[in-house]
């Protein structure tokens, strides 16, 4: 009995040496034959089994049966070792660097103005200010007229307007579309009006074509604490919390009492005296507003006794110079695909 | 508006330093821009008197002169021909420095050693001021040794103050110094000297004034006899220099000082030159012309206003004097004109003229008629003085030289409206400095009536009275409230909305968003090829344009997306672009006339696509390619687009198609016409498209079916199909024959050559059919498949 036995005790161990050396699955296949295949070593034990006596057959014979399934568990888990090897060793020829450029194209880039716009519109959005929009080829009437600039105003010195055929203009502010909503919808008003404006005038910080968005709130007992709200939320919104606001008395003819908004230096803070972006001042002028002059109510078909309100108007392509630190307005016109895209290289 | 520190100091004492007097002009309305010291630089001037003077030993032209300075004496050399024993001049002494930042010391001029220097107007900083060639000669009165740039006035702040149009009681320093009394606490108003006005009849005959138009309310003439036309006192000339006026005359200066001063324009008309005894103010007659100071002669209009003289104009009101009846070098006897005119009729003339004299700048802007008389007393004054004129006889008035009396009243619950708190007596306060005054008798528990000081011909409402409040005690007091009038929700317009969508999905696409000008050249549109009945072809034209570049609207974005493309391959960009802008084209609906409305904007969306210069780098595009992106940026928009095989005048013959969207044009997809390309030499196929976002608006929003649990089942048709018909022809009639169960049909293949008849072409397609309640039997199929193939058969295609 024991010489079976003793037997097993080296097959296992036989079987074991074996399986460390194996490199591949054709190796594998030859000593699954050698150890399990119908003429192999587990076979030859339990023919021996026949010379047992009846006593020892059972115990013998189960301790072969045990030593052929350990042997087949052990095949099989080296045969999955080496088909991952196997399949790796073809990845591993399929190596490639990753360093590679990309193919096709990727993102695009926003225009900065553009950008601006649609970040200014959303926070007024937000603040409930409805957009509204207008034509670009205007007439006297909503452009200046209906706005209490008369013809011979000397206020029409301050815009410089471009005229075209059938006596019409481009429109040198976006308050024509104040005009325009106050008569389609009346009183009260919410509204935002984004959109292109034209003046001849053409240097690095002027630009015959330029982004303006007014606003316009028209309702009952309107204060100036309204208006200050309305800016305030929007100068925390695009330049930071930390932003401050002062108002400079101005005049506009469509507003009464008129004022200019500034914010302190996006770029100093205020603490720098060689600042470039504001010149030393601390400030920088954001917008133009007031309270509507009670003409431009009535011109608008509203009855001035009974509401009131406030507008104001900002120049989007002088944020984005903000914002972006650009210097010269006229970049953002030149189409130039480097400035754009932001230096890339597409 | 440029205002002397100096002057104004013989007005007004103010207790802050020039600083806080700029911040507080420019916190309530009156921006100070600059902050100008003339003598900065100049130090250790004297006023030196010249005791000898020898010519120079070996240098010809050269003088030397013995300076007597106050500190003692020096030599120094000049080539100054004015230069005279006697006379004082600016002398500064080694050490000293001349308004460029010069600094003098001792020159060896061949042997002769020159300390220091006589000066110029120049060398002053003040080149206006010069009458001579040479040194700036001062009067034999001037204090020797004294401090000259004290002396001349040259140690002055100059406030350049920007006024806005609203305010012409500005354009003055009487009113500068009421505007500084009223917003700098403490401020103290001095006594206002004003000449007294000659008395009497004049001494020559004068037949009068005559107004025969309400546009001169009010007008007065002053006589002035025996004046000797020459320079004005050099300190008079500097300060003229310093309010930002060149130095003409004594007479000219004089009426340019009080109109500094008073801010009512002055004219002088040389007696002698009028055509009559006698001045009418009218209304030009049209064809009329008049030849103004300035030697152009003028078209008028009824709107003018013109002085007239024995019926002949000699002024054009309030704008410009006549070159018939100005002062000249051997002038005599000056009737000097202080008027009032209408400030819209003046505004009109000066806009239409483009003539913006002082004179039409101030009377525009609003010129109270309380000034003419001081104005005239002072320019009178100063002839006198200047010129040796003498003042004879009171003026003549005609029409009336005082303001209406106006009133306007501020509710206590108008402030509170505004401003969130109401103290009318802070408000009363704070209007009295500025010369409101309360009409007592008229006060109400909750409001206040002021009458409206002649100046301030900017106020007439109550809104205008809260400004004056408001400024002064300034808007960072008002508290900051969030509107409650916001309570309702918010509306991005479905313009806008789309407007987003497409961004984002262009740039997701690779596009780089542009704004190009919205107008461009009749060039970049002729390069175009629109023949003559296309409109896109016919663009408004600018009337004014800045260049001629800029000189039309565009009517499509394509032009300014083109040059932009140029710009770029110009600067040497060689890799592929992607370039898209949204915005408005500008197009005549009724013809070329442009009457009426006559015209539309419609929104667009346009791009070009290039595939780059360099093929090394270019991307794969193809017309199919930029396909993709248009189908793309539509279904962003919740539409479906089909194409049809078209044309445009710039489309590549074979590769133009019309985008439609719901049954309607919306558009094009094009790769440019090659003879365009070549012609701009662009180097590579570009392929352009363009929608009107009318068709992409509002469409947004998508439907949901349950989810398909059966699997659908695929069978190819492959068919022999002339050339000339478009697969989107051939998918739509094998929906047609397709039946319900029809869930897809895709093109896979497209073959011609070999095996091809001439003219065909072979399209084959892999056809699914699903349903989604059950799995379809290969009966079904068989039976809903053949059905397809015959009604194809029958439609004359021939199966492959």
């Amino acid at each position: 009995m024991s010489h079976v036995l003793g037997q097993v005790e080296d097959l296992r161990e036989q079987c074991r040496e074996a399986l460390a050396k194996i490199g591949s699955l054709a190796a594998l296949q030859e000593e699954r034959v050698r150890f399990l295949g119908k003429k192999g070593e587990i076979t030859r034990l339990l023919r021996m089994l026949g010379t047992l006596s009846p006593e020892e057959r059972p115990r013998v014979g189960s301790t072969v049966n045990e030593l052929r399934d350990e042997m087949e568990m052990a095949f099989e888990a080296a045969k999955m070792r080496l088909e991952v090897l196997e399949a790796e060793k073809e990845e591993e020829r399929g190596r490639l660097d990753v360093t590679l450029p990309c193919r096709g194209r990727g993102w695009g880039s926003f225009h900065p103005v553009v950008q601006v716009m649609h970040e200014v519109i959303d926070v007024f959005l937000g603040l409930g200010y409805s957009v509204a929009l207008g034509p670009e080829i205007e007439d006297d009437f909503h452009n200046f007229e209906a706005l209490n600039i008369p013809s011979y105003h000397p206020a029409r010195d301050m815009q410089d307007t471009f005229y075209v055929e059938g006596n019409r203009l481009l429109r040198t502010h976006t308050s024509p579309v104040q005009v325009r909503s106050m008569l389609r919808w009346g009183a009260p008003l919410r509204i935002i009006c984004p959109g292109k404006v034209f003046r001849r005038d053409s240097d690095p910080t002027h630009s015959p074509m330029f982004h303006q968005l007014e606003g316009l709130l028209v309702d009952r007992d309107v204060s100036i604490a309204d208006l200050k709200g309305s800016l305030e939320a929007f100068a925390k919104a695009m330049f930071g919390p930390e932003v401050k606001a002062r108002y400079r008395a101005s005049y506009f003819p469509f507003t009464e009492p008129s004022m200019e908004m500034d914010v302190s230096c996006v770029a100093c803070g205020g603490k720098n005296p060689s600042c470039r972006i504001c010149k030393g001042s601390g400030w920088l002028e954001i917008s133009g507003l007031g309270m509507v002059h009670p003409n431009v109510l009535r011109a608008g078909g509203i009855d001035p006794t009974v509401y009131n309100g406030f507008a104001w108007g900002m120049g989007l392509d002088r944020i984005a110079l903000l914002k972006y630190d650009v210097r010269d307005l006229r970049f953002f016109f030149d189409g130039d695909v480097t400035f754009l895209s932001r230096g890339g290289m597409r | 508006m440029l205002v002397s520190l100096n002057w104004l100091k013989e007005l007004i004492r103010i207790p802050a330093g020039v600083d806080e007097i700029a911040r507080r002009l420019t916190m309530t309305g009156c921006e100070v821009e600059e902050i100008r010291r003339p003598g900065e630089k100049l130090r250790d001037v004297f006023i030196g008197k010249v005791l000898s003077l020898e010519p120079h030993p070996t240098r010809e032209g050269l003088q030397v002169a013995r300076v007597d300075y106050g500190g003692g004496q020096k030599t120094c050399t000049t080539a100054a021909p004015n230069v005279a024993v006697g006379k004082l001049f600016p002398y500064a002494p080694p050490g000293g420095v001349l308004a460029d930042g010069t600094v003098l010391g001792v020159r060896d001029f061949d042997g002769v050693l020159s300390e220091g220097m006589l000066l110029s107007a120049e060398e002053l900083g003040i080149p206006d001021v010069e009458v001579e060639f040479g040194l700036l000669a001062l009067p034999e009165d001037a204090p020797r040794g004294e401090d000259c740039i004290a002396w001349l006035g040259l140690d002055d702040v100059i406030l350049d103050v920007s006024i806005t149009p609203n305010r012409g009681d500005l354009l003055s320093l009487v009113g500068i110094a009421r505007e500084l009394y009223g917003i700098l606490p403490g401020t103290e108003l001095l006594p206002l000297e004003v000449p007294a006005l000659p008395e009497g009849p004049w001494p020559i005959p004068f037949e009068g004034i005559t107004l025969e138009d309400e546009g001169c309310p009010a007008y007065s003439l002053g006589l002035i006899r025996n004046v000797r036309i020459g320079p004005s006192p050099v300190r008079s000339r500097v300060r003229v220099s310093l309010c930002g006026m060149r130095p003409i005359s004594n007479v000219v200066d004089a009426t340019n000082l009080a109109m500094l001063f008073w801010g009512q324009p002055l004219h002088a008309f040389d007696l002698d030159r009028l055509p009559a005894r006698h001045i009418a103010v009218r209304a030009a007659e049209k064809g009329e012309t008049i030849t103004t100071l300035d030697g152009k002669e003028r078209a008028l209009e009824e709107e003018d206003l013109l002085i007239t003289s024995g019926g002949v104009a000699v002024g054009l009101a309030g704008v410009m004097g006549g070159a018939n009846s100005e002062i000249s070098d051997d002038t005599a006897t000056v009737v000097l004109e202080s008027a009032s005119f209408d400030r819209v009729r003046i505004g009109r003339t000066s806009r239409r003229m483009g003539l913006h004299s002082e004179a039409a700048f101030r009377y525009a802007r609003g010129v109270d008629r309380t000034k003419a008389l001081p104005a005239l007393a002072m320019a009178m004054a100063y002839m006198r003085d200047f010129a040796g004129g003498e003042l004879c006889g009171a003026p003549l008035v005609a029409g009336d030289p005082r303001e209406p009396h106006r009133t306007a009243s501020l509710r206590a619950s108008t402030l509170r409206t505004y401003l969130m708190s109401a103290d009318m007596d802070k408000a009363s306060a704070t209007l009295e400095r500025f010369g409101f005054s309360e009409v007592r008798e008229r006060r109400e528990e909750a409001a206040r009536t002021f009458a409206v000081p002649a100046a301030r011909l900017d106020v007439s409402i109550e809104e205008d009275l809260v400004e004056e409040v408001a400024r002064v005690e300034g808007y960072d007091t008002v508290p900051v409230r969030i509107p409650p009038h916001l309570y309702a929700s918010a509306s991005l317009t479905t313009l806008m909305t789309a407007l987003r969508r497409l961004r984002e999905s262009a740039m997701g696409r690779g596009f780089v968003e542009m704004i190009t000008y919205s107008f461009v050249a009749p060039e970049d549109l002729r390069i175009l090829r629109f023949p003559e009945e296309d409109r896109r072809g016919n663009p408004i034209a600018v009337v004014n344009p800045i260049a001629a570049d800029q000189s039309v609207m565009r009517t499509s974005l394509l032009p300014g997306l083109l040059k932009a493309l140029l710009r770029n391959l110009r600067g040497g960009f060689r890799g592929p672009i992607r370039m898209f802008e949204q915005g408005k084209v500008f197009l005549r609906t009724d013809g070329a006339d442009f009457s009426g409305d006559g015209h539309e904007e419609p929104f667009y969306l346009g791009g070009i696509v290039f595939p780059g210069r360099d093929r090394r780098f270019a991307d794969d595009e193809d017309f199919f390619s930029v396909k993709a992106d248009v189908v793309a940026l539509c279904e962003a928009c919740a539409v479906r687009p089909e194409f049809v095989q078209a044309e445009e005048p710039f489309g590549h013959k074979g590769r133009t198609a019309r985008i439609r969207i719901n049954g309607k044009d919306a558009g094009y997809l094009l790769a440019l016409k090659p003879l365009i390309g070549s012609a701009l030499d662009l180097g590579a196929p570009l392929y352009a498209f363009e929608i009107d976002l009318e068709s992409l608006v509002g469409q947004v929003s998508y439907q949901f079916t349950e989810p398909m649990r059966y699997p659908a089942i695929y069978r190819d048709v492959s068919l022999l199909v002339p050339k000339a018909t478009p697969a989107a022809v051939v998918e739509a009639e094998m929906r047609r024959f397709a039946g319900d169960f029809l869930w897809d049909v895709r093109l896979f293949d497209v073959y011609e050559g070999e095996g091809i008849p001439e003219g065909h072409r072979s399209l084959a397609f892999s056809v699914a059919y699903r349903s989604a309640e059950r799995t379809l039997s290969d009966e079904e199929i068989e039976g809903i498949h053949g059905a397809l193939r015959s009604g194809l058969a029958a439609r004359g295609y021939t199966l492959r």
